[in-house]
């Protein structure tokens, strides 16, 4: 227990490991969104293993004005990919924006989970990955602060 | 004095030398990172521009899979079956009367009624080739003799003496002589024969084969899954013995 409390604490003390991870969580949570978004034009319904997708997908909640939350999830997570490759290409400093984004993706993410848990009774796979990346992004861009803040 | 001044000059211009190389270093290096900057953003756009086309093809193409799925696993009320229509299993076939390995397969999908008779639902469809001359014509034969209720009657018939009508020019004459070979008003099947509903019918039942992407005849799908026959009755009764079970 210990030993994966020092391993957890390292992890999140590595600066350049952090921003590895943010970047590869980032994009997964880009292709997730995309791979919603696309199923919603496309109207199909992707495969889930353990429950029902479609109940959730095709939900009241699954658009606003019409347009799916799956793709202002593809556009935060994008930017947030923009914004760390940004922060190594040309001022580490520009990563700090991250820290305005991550807050407002995770609680989204929360409503999200609620929704499906206690209002659709259903849950849908795609959105529970979506909900556990911004979660660590979230956790990910406070440490990246600290890290910043005690370098200087 | 001479010699030591030409020596200081040397020496300053081995100075300047310097300089100048070292300026060219970082002029290079800039000109690197320059490079290496617009290749990372062209390669962050292509994966991204990369993965979100993947993810378009592969939706859209499971799309249209899903689509022909649920069209074949439908029996519909113009479909001529043969066996239980209650059955679980289902057997449709795309077949073609000129096609010889239609006719070869005739025989074992004979067998394969008889022996699990109404455990087992046979559906026919038609998808007559445009390479077979008569294979049109043929389809409105087994459609007229349907309409008097002998379709699986002159269906059998067609098969097993294809090659007799194949290659005629005038193959209404022979399949009129089934009708009467099968006891059918011959007046009437020569009128359905000639109806534009029966041609319609047929030609409706080409577009959907073609819409489904068949590809050759005899095409059986089992459950509504295509299944490869390797042309022994063995081994087609073990596919669907698998599907009873």
């Amino acid at each position: 227990m210990k030993v994966l409390k020092i391993l957890f604490l390292r992890l999140l003390s590595s600066y350049n490991l952090i921003i590895f991870l943010f970047l590869v969580l980032s994009f997964i949570g880009f292709i997730d969104s995309v791979y919603l978004t696309v199923n919603h034009y496309f109207k199909t319904i992707p495969p889930c293993s353990v429950s029902d997708c479609g109940v959730v997908l095709t939900s009241k909640y699954s658009t606003i004005f019409n347009i799916p939350v799956s793709l202002f999830g593809a556009i935060y997570y994008i930017l947030l990919f923009i914004l760390a490759v940004l922060s190594f290409e040309i001022r580490k400093e520009i990563i700090r924006f991250v820290i305005v984004l991550t807050p407002l993706g995770f609680l989204i993410s929360l409503y999200f989970v609620y929704v499906q848990i206690f209002i659709l009774r259903e849950i849908c796979f795609y959105c529970l990955i979506s909900a556990f990346i911004s979660t660590i992004l979230f956790i990910f861009s406070f440490s990246i602060i600290r890290i910043l803040e005690t370098k200087n | 004095m001479e010699i030591k001044q030409s020596h200081r000059l040397t020496k300053e211009e081995k100075k300047e030398l310097r300089r100048q190389e070292k300026l060219m270093k970082k002029q290079n290096e800039i000109k690197k990172r320059r490079y290496f900057h617009i290749f990372l953003w062209l390669a962050i756009f292509f994966i991204i521009g990369g993965s979100v086309f993947v993810i378009i093809k592969t939706v859209s193409d499971k799309g249209n899979s899903k689509e022909i799925k649920s069209d074949v696993v439908k029996i519909s009320s113009e479909d001529w079956v043969k066996g239980n229509k209650e059955a679980k299993v289902s057997l449709i076939e795309y077949s073609d009367f000129q096609c010889p390995a239609c006719a070869f397969y005739h025989h074992i999908l004979k067998k394969i009624s008889e022996e699990f008779n109404d455990k087992i639902v046979i559906v026919y469809r038609h998808f007559p080739l445009p390479i077979h001359k008569n294979a049109k014509s043929a389809a409105y034969a087994a459609e007229a003799a349907g309409r008097q209720g002998k379709f699986w009657e002159m269906h059998d018939m067609l098969f097993e003496s294809q090659t007799e009508w194949e290659r005629s020019d005038n193959p209404k004459e022979i399949f009129i002589r089934y009708a009467k070979l099968l006891n059918l008003d011959t007046e009437k099947f020569s009128q359905d024969f000639s109806s534009k509903d029966i041609e319609r019918k047929i030609e409706s039942a080409y577009q959907d084969a073609v819409r489904l992407k068949i590809l050759y005849t005899p095409t059986f799908f089992l459950n509504g899954k295509e299944v490869k026959a390797s042309g022994d009755y063995e081994s087609f009764k073990n596919i669907i013995l698998k599907a009873v079970e």
